[in-house]
């Protein structure tokens, strides 16, 4: 038994190699095959590349699910500019804990497809964002970093291809908001990371002025495999719109929590009770967030018919964000859990636009309250009167991420705030 | 590393069937003498690190941390944007980052005193005021708070006899609350300086403290 726990039902492709410390240097990562595929992609040229990404259907895997192929064609072509490739390793969702992860573990597999990702979309710099937390992975990155500059794996003139591109580390400072694209730009150009608005898009002006591309950790990290196998090879996985494997970040109640590649379209309750080893204790669940703390709660009953695929999770009330499955069994006091997201993001919101930086503080306080026993019934109807207003009114979706758990739990989980406003009772207290 | 009473330290999981030591999970580098230069220019800004010993009255910069900064401003196209790594070195140094740090900061990236204050206090790792030989980060959200965060901060604020966010007698500890560190399934995530401790139970509270005290890191 591997890395730390695993299942027969995993297919392994980006996760292959954790907890496997060889994997990590250069002279592993070759072992492992990584860099051959850099190659080929030299030889097939950019579109080619673009276009065996397109066809694989890779959908963004940092939350969004944005297909990657089309993302990375709406690059300009010989516009004379510098274009950046940036990496978005400013993983802070909570409940999602992959991409630390495949840094540590891989960290040439995701330097490959940096490059690969770079030579597609014609840019001479990618900067990889790590958040500032992540010392011991950007350590693990900046030393794989070093070790391809000495082999002439980046640089001027790679492999003899002439192509030339660079890759820097950079390190952020504690702002959940930075994971935000617009935001991650700005905060690596030295400002405070608040998101901008759009259009321009990073495609056009992106950072530093320049037309940028923006992707996620997992996305880059699969993009070497795709282009060893072909697109073919990639869609055996997954549904006809998800196609692929993707990381689940299970936490919360199971027995055995932890990441697990999957392919898509997986069935949620057999992740739960047969990959993860059911939920502890033998309880029974209460609810599930699928895909971090952005998205609407799920009841038992959503939970016990959801496919984990971009659709079917849409189709059971939630979203698949970026795959972080939050369990909850029945001892869970929903109110808490909900008034701690809430204040996560009152915590996390960059100030900038009024709904967002009033309504998640107001929503946390109003929460406190009815947590405390001070509550009233009109405070739900306040709740959702608030959260609708801080919906599709800001730059950014930060201000709707709140509105998700609150709404989504005073929908479904009534009864518990009820109980406690009415009379008292706590879930889960002594 | 079979010496430790600490279960698992930075391990991702808690099956207990694996025989990897701290280096190997996670990475000789980050474990071992990091060159305080900062490496290759590309890798330089992953060079930050907090320690324990640091001088709040130290010089921006000299020696080997004035050549990291040098190698900082090569990586930009725009010398603002060494401004986040800027302040991290700034960090490591002194300790945390004062209005007068910030002033020699933005003195050095030519940028205005009041936009460098801006940025500094949007992001929670600088540190604003002076803190603990050892910064304690607790995770209290929701997936480490389902299992028992709240009483995993409790044991730190208890034994270090200290209050959220004060700085312990012996000048040793600073016990804060952290949002989501991303590593959500194996809670209890702890980052003390720069190091995460996960899977941490209240049980575990004081044998971490006292390792922290015997190898000063």
């Amino acid at each position: 038994m591997a890395y730390p726990y695993t299942s027969d039902h995993e297919v392994r492709v980006l996760s292959e190699h954790f907890g496997d410390p060889s994997a990590r240097t250069l002279e592993g990562a070759r072992r492992n095959g990584r860099y051959e595929t850099l190659k080929k992609a030299f030889e097939m040229g950019p579109d080619a590349v673009i276009d065996v990404v397109k066809d694989s259907g890779l959908r963004g895997r940092g939350g969004a699910g944005f297909p990657t192929g089309l993302k990375w064609s709406f690059m300009p072509k010989d516009d004379g500019k510098p274009h950046y490739l940036l990496c978005n390793a400013d993983e802070s969702e909570p409940g999602t804990f992959k991409d630390r992860e495949l840094i540590r573990w891989d960290p040439h597999q995701l330097i490959e497809g940096c490059l690969i990702g770079a030579y597609a979309i014609r840019a001479q710099h990618v900067y990889i964002y790590c958040r500032g937390e992540f010392f011991e992975a950007s350590a693990v990155l900046g030393r794989a970093v070093e070790e391809a500059y000495e082999a002439g794996l980046i640089g001027k003139d790679i492999m003899g291809s002439g192509v030339d591109i660079d890759v820097t580390v950079h390190i952020g400072a504690g702002a959940y908001i930075c994971g935000e694209e617009t935001g991650l730009m700005n905060s690596l150009e030295g400002r405070r990371g608040q998101p901008r608005v759009k259009p321009p898009f990073p495609a056009a002006v992106g950072a530093f002025g320049q037309p940028t591309t923006i992707n996620n950790v997992e996305t880059l990290s699969a993009v070497p495999h795709i282009v060893k196998n072909g697109a073919d090879w990639y869609r055996q996985w997954g549904t006809e719109k998800s196609p692929g494997t993707k990381l689940f970040c299970v936490s919360g109640h199971v027995n055995r929590p932890g990441n697990y590649e999957l392919p898509l379209g997986f069935p949620l309750r057999t992740l739960i009770d047969e990959v993860c080893g059911g939920i502890r204790d033998g309880n029974a669940l209460k609810a599930v967030i699928p895909g971090g703390s952005s998205v609407p709660i799920m009841n038992a009953e959503e939970v016990a018919r959801c496919d984990l695929d971009y659709e079917g999770v849409v189709a059971c009330g939630s979203m698949l964000g970026c795959a972080s499955v939050i369990v909850m069994d029945e001892t869970t006091d929903i109110v808490k859990q909900v008034r701690r997201m809430a204040y996560f993001y009152a915590h996390e919101s960059c100030g900038q636009c009024t709904p967002c930086r009033e309504g998640t503080t107001w929503v946390t306080r109003i929460l406190q309250r009815i947590e405390d026993g001070r509550g009233t019934e009109e405070d739900l109807d306040t709740l959702v009167e608030v959260t609708d207003q801080m919906t599709g009114t800001t730059i950014c979706v930060l201000s709707d991420s709140v509105a998700a758990p609150v709404q989504s739990s005073i929908t479904k989980f009534r009864d518990e705030y009820l109980a406690l406003i009415r009379r008292g009772e706590r879930v889960g207290a002594a | 590393m079979s010496d430790l009473r600490v279960r698992n330290p930075g391990w991702a999981g808690n099956t207990g069937e694996f025989d990897l030591t701290e280096e190997q999970v996670r990475g000789d580098d980050f474990v071992g003498t990091r060159p305080v230069e900062g490496g290759h220019p590309a890798a330089t800004p992953s060079y930050a690190y907090m320690r324990a010993e640091r001088d709040p009255e130290a010089p921006l910069f000299e020696g080997p941390y004035a050549e990291r900064f040098e190698k900082l401003l090569t990586r930009y196209p725009e010398k603002r944007a060494a401004l986040l790594p800027t302040l991290a070195l700034a960090q490591e140094v002194r300790g945390h980052v004062s209005p007068e740090t910030m002033a020699r900061v933005a003195e050095l990236l030519d940028l205005p005193d009041a936009y460098v204050r801006g940025v500094t206090s949007f992001y929670t790792m600088y540190n604003k005021r002076e803190v603990g030989r050892f910064l304690i980060q607790v995770c209290t959200n929701i997936s480490c708070n389902l299992c028992g965060a709240d009483d995993v901060l409790e044991a730190f604020l208890s034994t270090t006899d200290t209050e959220l966010g004060e700085i312990s007698k012996d000048g040793d500890f600073t016990v804060v609350e952290a949002e989501c560190l991303a590593a959500c399934g194996f809670p209890t995530c702890v980052q003390i300086n720069s190091r995460y401790y996960e899977n941490v139970t209240p049980a575990d509270v004081p044998n971490i403290l006292d390792r922290l005290k015997e190898r000063g890191e």
